[in-house]
């Protein structure tokens, strides 16, 4: 049994732990523990067994090789958004602003079992595993199931709340059978996994193909949700046709627009700074120009400031640096102490403009209710007001 | 029944209107629930539906008659109309709930869709329609008024209405698909029933016109919030809750479902500015009192940050043994009991604000985020995430300087999601030409732990290898 790594806190970091290393932003390892291993970055070496016992989140420092700087790095827990943010892609992934998105819109919480279909990189799975009662995950490319398969294994999910199935949805539905290639665990004289979702998450190219199998896997006594997850809008017309055809109503397609901005100063540079350094160039300017004036006249006393300073080239250097309100001609670190700054934000230099457009939809399959069982409560409701 | 996914009894649900509006109403055995002019029904003939059917109220037009004759004072009441399941194709014609007047989109099959139209002619295009305003409908509105009252059903009044259209015809079939929509937001006496999930409470608090009081919040950025607050069944989450309740709700139904039998140990502190904390939407929410009790607990930001003493404490109460403070006769054992809530408060507060570490910080509060965070945060675990909502970017961006700067946050970001919704109709698919604004922020970090001071020998300078790309990146060349 191994223990799901992305539910539940952990205090310190175990042998054996799988974490995330954040080297920077995009610079993320998940690294497993094991005291003989030593983690190498292009700024030096960490050693596993330095950062075995310390607690979740701590910074580990070394000295850098041949200097006397500081290198550190932070170890982290896993969460499925940082595992999105590390994640070695073997698909086009579904980021967060789109999953979180999905999740809220379909209401996830320990009462969903959802459908995922296909599985891909897993990075929706794990949000997925997180929050929810139990996980059906579909993927028909045999390399990134066995993949999938042997990653959920590794953070504890197939041990947990997570199945996984090897199946063209489109071709062959939903439906999990004994001596299917499934890690779904038959208990004694099962022949049939039961799904009973109630959130289904299509990626797939041609989910109008596999929303016909829906309606043997889905719960029948409750309201269904279905997000669809394509990229062109054509996907998204021949989906809205199949829906139509299939009773699923309250049909909308969205999508989501995340934007991440980074936070930065610009120095403020009044007016009057800038007039008042123009001044003083000027000033400047035309003192050298009397002074080379007073030279060309032979007319340098020695009661005259120093000799006029020339660079190689013979060209006057002006005294121009007495004013610098700005710092021209340095570089000035941002938010540096001695200059005033205005705090700003800056997006992204290269933003996701387009993920997916997501076609939502919902579906009640037994519209009918037990009058009789109606009356029981109401009779027995009854009953307890008059006592 | 399973409360969760049944209509049932005593319980706070959604009722989705044909005018796009929502209701939040209790279901009250025996009783009825007025939807105004959009009808009435009996709470009884819904119950054990799953969630989700949309219901049509319809009149036997006797029995209306008959107690309007018994009672002339009730003339002004909404009758109370019996239940129907609304049939597919009119309910297809409602497709889109979340959004404005202005677009509504149209049914997703072949033209036309509504059974009021299938008996009418319509024009390839609109050449021949001329705007003659409301001469083209020869009812007034006295004669549309009185089939009200007569409780005609919706069908009927908007066929009348169409037959009176003199230039109806003219129309193409999309424009009058669009006439019908419109006809029904007015005249259609149907709802739906919705679970009161964290989003519909929402959506029913932004249509109240109460922006102001959930902080701009939208669906898509509590979502976001939820998930990078890495929110679970069983994890302890300090939370500054500013909109009387959402937050917490929307942390609640994640962590739980609604459901008073989860097992989940799961809490949420509630730290609040006010002497006592405000989570009035709580009172919409379907969870007993007792799982609330054992879930949500609130503390004041004082006796958060300077917490009294057990000795401070049991100076001014102990408690009696079981047996003496059952024998208290009256008030003195109503004040018995009054005194010992109190102190079982403060114990809690202690067990609350002691050495224990929090799983997560999620904050929407207008107090001063720079002064707030940092100090909460010293509650937080390491390697826990916090994330701020705010209803604008300027407050979180000062909050992001300053966490910045403190090495015990790592890599605070600031984030904006935006959903558009789109006209979802085959063919005509666009986004929508109007869309509410706003939505808010969220900052988020990890909270870590600095690793001690190298030590003095040699070294002066300590740099981060990822801060020394980042400072790299960040010099201004002027």
């Amino acid at each position: 049994m191994t223990a799901n790594c992305f539910s539940g806190y952990k205090d310190l970091i175990k042998e054996g732990d799988l974490t995330l290393i954040w080297v920077s932003r995009d610079n993320i390892k998940p690294v497993r523990m094991q005291s003989e291993e030593i983690f190498n970055t292009r700024y030096g070496s960490f050693p596993h067994k330095d950062i075995i016992g310390k607690p979740y989140g701590s910074q580990i420092a070394i000295r850098t090789k041949g200097s006397n700087k500081f290198a550190f790095i932070h170890v982290l827990q896993p969460t499925p958004e940082l595992w999105t943010l590390s994640l070695p892609h073997r698909t086009q992934i579904v980021y967060t602003p789109d999953s979180s998105y999905i999740m809220q819109r379909l209401n996830c919480s320990p009462h969903s079992r959802v459908i995922e279909a296909g599985t891909g990189s897993g990075s929706f799975s794990h949000a997925f595993a997180r929050s929810v009662g139990h996980l059906f995950s579909f993927e028909f490319h045999q390399v990134r199931y066995e993949q999938a398969l042997e990653e959920f294994k590794e953070h504890g999910l197939i041990d947990d709340n997570v199945t996984i199935t090897h199946r063209d949805v489109c071709q062959d539905g939903f439906v999990i059978k004994k001596g299917d290639t499934t890690s779904y665990e038959f208990i004694n004289g099962e022949s049939a996994a039961l799904l009973n979702a109630n959130v289904v998450f299509l990626d797939l190219p041609a989910p109008w193909d596999a929303i016909p199998h829906l309606d043997s896997v889905i719960a029948t006594d409750e309201k269904v949700g279905l997000c669809c997850f394509s990229p062109c809008i054509e996907q998204v017309d021949k989906t809205l046709e199949i829906l139509g055809k299939h009773g699923w109503t309250d049909v909308e397609m969205v999508e989501i627009q995340g934007r991440q901005y980074e936070s930065r100063r610009q120095m403020i540079r009044s007016l009057d700074d800038a007039l008042e350094r123009l001044r003083d160039i000027k000033k400047h300017k035309i003192q050298g120009v009397e002074r080379r004036k007073r030279m060309f006249n032979n007319t340098v006393d020695s009661s005259d400031e120093k000799i006029e300073k020339r660079s190689e080239e013979g060209i006057p250097l002006t005294e121009k640096a007495k004013f610098n309100p700005f710092g021209k001609g340095s570089r000035i670190k941002e938010g540096d102490d001695n200059y005033k700054w205005k705090e700003v934000t800056k997006v992204e230099t290269e933003i996701k403009s387009h993920t997916s457009y997501l076609t939502f939809a919902f579906k009640v399959i037994n519209k009918s209710r037990s009058d009789e069982k109606v009356n029981e409560v109401l009779q027995s409701m009854n009953k307890q007001q008059k006592d | 029944m399973d409360t969760l996914t049944t209509i049932d009894f005593n319980q706070h649900v959604i009722v989705r209107l044909p005018s796009k509006n929502y209701k939040v109403v209790e279901l009250k055995p025996n009783t009825s629930i007025s939807l105004g002019k959009f009808g009435a029904f009996e709470v009884n003939d819904i119950i054990g539906y799953p969630f989700g059917l949309t219901f049509e109220i319809y009149y036997d037009n006797e029995e209306t008659s008959s107690d309007d004759s018994k009672d002339s004072k009730q003339k002004n009441k909404i009758p109370i109309g019996k239940v129907k399941l609304l049939s597919q194709e009119i309910k297809d014609d409602n497709n889109d709930k979340s959004d404005g007047q202005s677009e509504i989109p149209l049914a997703i099959k072949k033209i036309p869709t509504s059974v009021e139209l299938s008996s009418v002619d319509s024009s390839a295009t609109n050449q021949n329609l001329v705007n003659m305003g409301s001469k083209a409908q020869e009812l007034t509105i006295e004669e549309i008024e009185k089939m009200k009252q007569e409780s005609l059903s919706s069908k009927e009044i908007i066929d009348k209405i169409i037959k009176s259209h003199k230039s109806f015809h003219n129309k193409t079939a999309y424009s009058q698909e669009k006439y019908v929509n419109r006809k029904k937001q007015k005249f259609a006496k149907y709802f739906t029933v919705e679970y009161l999930s964290s989003s519909n409470l929402l959506q029913f608090l932004i249509d109240k016109g109460d922006i102001q009081r959930v902080l701009d919040m939208s669906q898509e950025s509590m979502g976001m919030l939820l998930n990078l607050a890495n929110i679970q069944p069983n994890g302890n989450y300090l939370c500054m809750d500013e909109t009387g309740g959402l937050l917490v709700y929307f942390l609640l139904e994640r962590m739980f479902g609604g459901d008073n039998e989860s097992k989940s140990n799961g809490k949420v502190i509630v730290i609040h500015e006010n002497e006592h904390a405000n989570l009035d939407l709580l009172k919409f929410a379907n969870y007993s009192e007792k799982f609330i009790k054992e879930h949500v607990h609130t503390v004041s930001l004082l006796d958060f940050f300077e917490p009294p003493t057990l000795e401070e404490i049991q100076e001014r109460f102990t408690p009696l043994p079981k047996e003496e403070a059952r024998a208290l006769k009256g008030g003195k054992k109503n004040s018995y009991y009054r005194r010992l809530r109190w102190y079982n408060t403060q114990l809690q507060v202690l067990e609350l604000t002691g050495n224990f570490l929090y799983d997560g910080l999620v904050v929407a509060t207008t107090l001063h985020l720079p002064t707030v965070v940092p100090k909460l945060a010293e509650k937080v675990h390491g390697s826990r995430p916090i994330v701020c909502y705010g209803q604008f970017k300027e407050t979180l961006l000062e909050l992001a300087h300053t966490l910045y700067s403190d090495l015990r946050f790592l890599a605070p970001s600031i984030l904006e999601t935006r959903c558009r919704p789109y006209q979802s109709v085959r063919g005509k698919l666009h986004p929508l030409m109007t869309m509410k604004g706003g939505g808010g922020y969220l900052m988020w970090c990890h909270r870590v732990i600095p690793a001690p001071e190298p030590a003095l020998e040699t070294v002066t300078e300590v740099e981060s290898s990822d801060t020394v790309i980042e400072h790299d990146a960040k010099k201004q060349k002027i």
